[in-house]
């Protein structure tokens, strides 16, 4: 029983420290304008709109967080090999795998800038100077937090997988489930705050990315700023979500037997059952969506 | 002929020669890994094969978007296939790990539900955001009516756009394809693993015991490769973006099984190869 209480208590806690991880993950990725709306933000200045919008897609999300958190989590490992004590060793660890993350965010500016030298864009050093220590402040909470979570399960929930190769396999899942997540509102709604609200941007609008803000022109800032508020706690929902229920699951559950079956199936079938709970959830919104907001066109003026 | 000329191969064209060589390619590397090593290491990649193949069927499952639906022009979720099937399908792995020891049925089926589990909540948040963050409604660019629930998309599509959000049967695709690669990824761990633990103590002259943080290290990183490879074979395959099992794309799935086979087969030898030279 007290394993079980001890269990629930390092799920919790690893669930909270998703959650922070993904809020930060997301905040990072737009204020850096990481992912896939940084299409639009290479793609203005070709279609004529200069920005200070920062511009450093270093890779895909995923392996982006997949290899700092693996860095941060294998250096916290050596550390701790060599008897560091082990809030210190992941700290240390972090700062390290922060360090490359300032690298691969300057050079991904200035490589990305000066691509589009030849339809005007300027490399401004003051965006350089001041968005990358916010991509990488908040790039250090998200890599503390999977590492911390990846430390407890391992540590105090006996995952058989060692630090570093969870820190890849989180940080793959904490970049997937951002990127899902807070995309589509730094891409559709920060980016695109000219176009019509409840709506899709229409193809013909892509490259016309809002580039004023309410004194002077818009800068990264101002979009971690505005997605901060819904896109990064969604973002650290679903990752906090993913990650306590996946736990939770397991910790409980793991030991009973099931009824003809034995252990392990009750894992499974609690599983199964949260996935139906989601797909309610989805259905219940999607239709809310349907009725409330209506259909953009009438039923038989449609063309499919 | 130009690029402009070339007919699009929407649907599923196939390849015959293509498909010919796949197959001879993976029975000589079948054969390769029978001359090395008969028994276990056989058996070991044979297992990664139908890891592999599961891995690859799942990501067309998965509805991805990619950078038009990060602008709600394009149905699906906005970030990379191979990106989100590895996501979904390691997250189903670290689950799977963990109930190794429950043997393989119940370790596969948790690696399944874990990755089913982690695109259903994804999933969600994305309709989420779409619908109470930015306003837009679910609809699907490619069929009329949603295979599922029957719900019309077209006047839900708003103007200039090929759709957005995700609809019903999007949702249920990517809970299959989370599935299908969660398992698919557990099952290649759990064949090296058996095939390192038997191994290994001869070869390094050791216990059990004490080879096996080596032994769950490799086959792990094992796993992660191979998931790489099929979801990034599998992204070719339908060029980046996909709704769902509804879209004409999915029809190329027989094409991309073939693939799969094969470079699992050429991953497969090279981790067995460790042990059995």
């Amino acid at each position: 029983m007290e394993n079980i209480v001890f269990g629930i208590g390092i799920t919790a806690l690893a669930g909270a420290l998703a959650t922070v991880a993904g809020a930060a993950e997301d905040t990072e990725s737009n204020i850096g304008s990481q992912g896939d709306p940084n299409s639009q933000v290479q793609l203005a200045p070709q279609m004529g709109f200069l920005h200070r919008i920062f511009n450093k897609a270093v890779a895909g999300e995923p392996p982006a967080y997949g290899l700092w958190c693996c860095l941060g989590a294998g250096l916290a490992w050596a550390f701790m090999a060599m008897q560091i004590n082990a809030v210190l060793a992941i700290v240390l660890g972090c700062i390290l795998a922060v360090f490359v993350q300032g690298v691969y965010a300057t050079t991904a500016y200035l490589g990305r800038q000066a691509s589009l030298k030849k339809f005007g864009q300027p490399i401004y050093v003051d965006i350089l100077k001041s968005m990358t220590t916010v991509t990488m402040a908040h790039a250090f909470v998200a890599i503390f937090c999977t590492v911390t979570l990846c430390y407890l399960m391992n540590t105090a929930l006996g995952h058989p997988f060692p630090l570093p190769l969870l820190g890849l396999l989180s940080g793959i899942a904490l970049g997937a489930a951002g990127s899902a997540t807070g995309n589509p509102y730094y891409g559709k709604e920060r980016q695109y705050q000219n176009q019509k609200f409840g709506a899709g941007v229409p193809i013909s609008a892509s490259g016309n990315i809002v580039r004023y803000a309410e004194a002077g022109e818009r800068n990264s800032l101002d979009n971690g700023f505005f997605t901060a508020k819904l896109g990064g706690p969604a973002s650290g929902v679903c990752f906090g979500l993913i990650v306590f229920l996946e736990l939770w699951r397991t910790v409980i559950f793991e030991n009973m037997k099931f009824p003809g079956l034995g252990a392990g199936w009750y894992p499974i079938f609690v599983g199964i059952l949260i996935i139906l709970v989601f797909t309610i959830i989805d259905r219940y919104i999607e239709t809310w969506a349907r009725k409330t907001y209506g259909p953009y066109t009438k039923p038989e003026e449609a063309s499919s | 002929m130009t690029a402009v000329a070339a007919k699009p191969a929407a649907g599923g064209a196939m390849n015959p020669t293509a498909m010919g060589v796949g197959v001879v390619l993976l029975l000589i590397l079948l054969g390769a890994c029978y001359f090395v090593s008969p028994g276990l290491g056989l058996m070991a990649l044979i297992g990664i094969i139908i890891g592999g193949v599961l891995i690859g069927f799942g990501t067309h499952f998965v509805p991805v978007g990619g950078a038009p639906a990060a602008m709600g022009q394009a149905p699906g979720i906005a970030t990379g296939v191979a990106m989100l099937a590895a996501g979904a399908g390691l997250a189903g792995l670290s689950g799977g790990a963990w109930a190794a020891e429950e043997g393989t049925a119940v370790a596969v089926i948790t690696g399944g539900v874990g990755g089913g589990l982690m695109m259903a909540i994804t999933c969600m948040l994305v309709n989420f955001v779409y619908v109470f963050g930015m306003g837009i409604p679910a609809a699907s660019g490619k069929v009329k009516k949603d295979p599922i629930t029957g719900d019309t998309q077209a006047e839900f599509k708003s103007q200039g756009t090929e759709g957005h959000g995700l609809p019903f049967v999007s949702f249920v695709g990517g809970v299959i394809g989370g599935i299908l690669g969660g398992a698919g990824g557990t099952i290649i761990y759990l064949m090296l693993l058996d095939l390192y633990k038997a191994t290994l103590p001869i070869t390094m002259k050791a216990t059990e015991a004490q080879i096996m943080p080596i032994a769950v290290s490799l086959a792990g990183m094992f796993a992660v490769g191979m998931f790489l490879v099929n979801a990034v074979l599998t992204a070719y395959n339908i060029t980046g973006t996909i709704e769902g099992p509804h879209d004409p794309k999915f029809k190329r799935w027989p094409r991309s099984i073939v693939a799969s086979a094969a470079a699992s087969a050429l991953c497969g030898l090279v981790a067995v190869l460790i042990v059995a030279m």
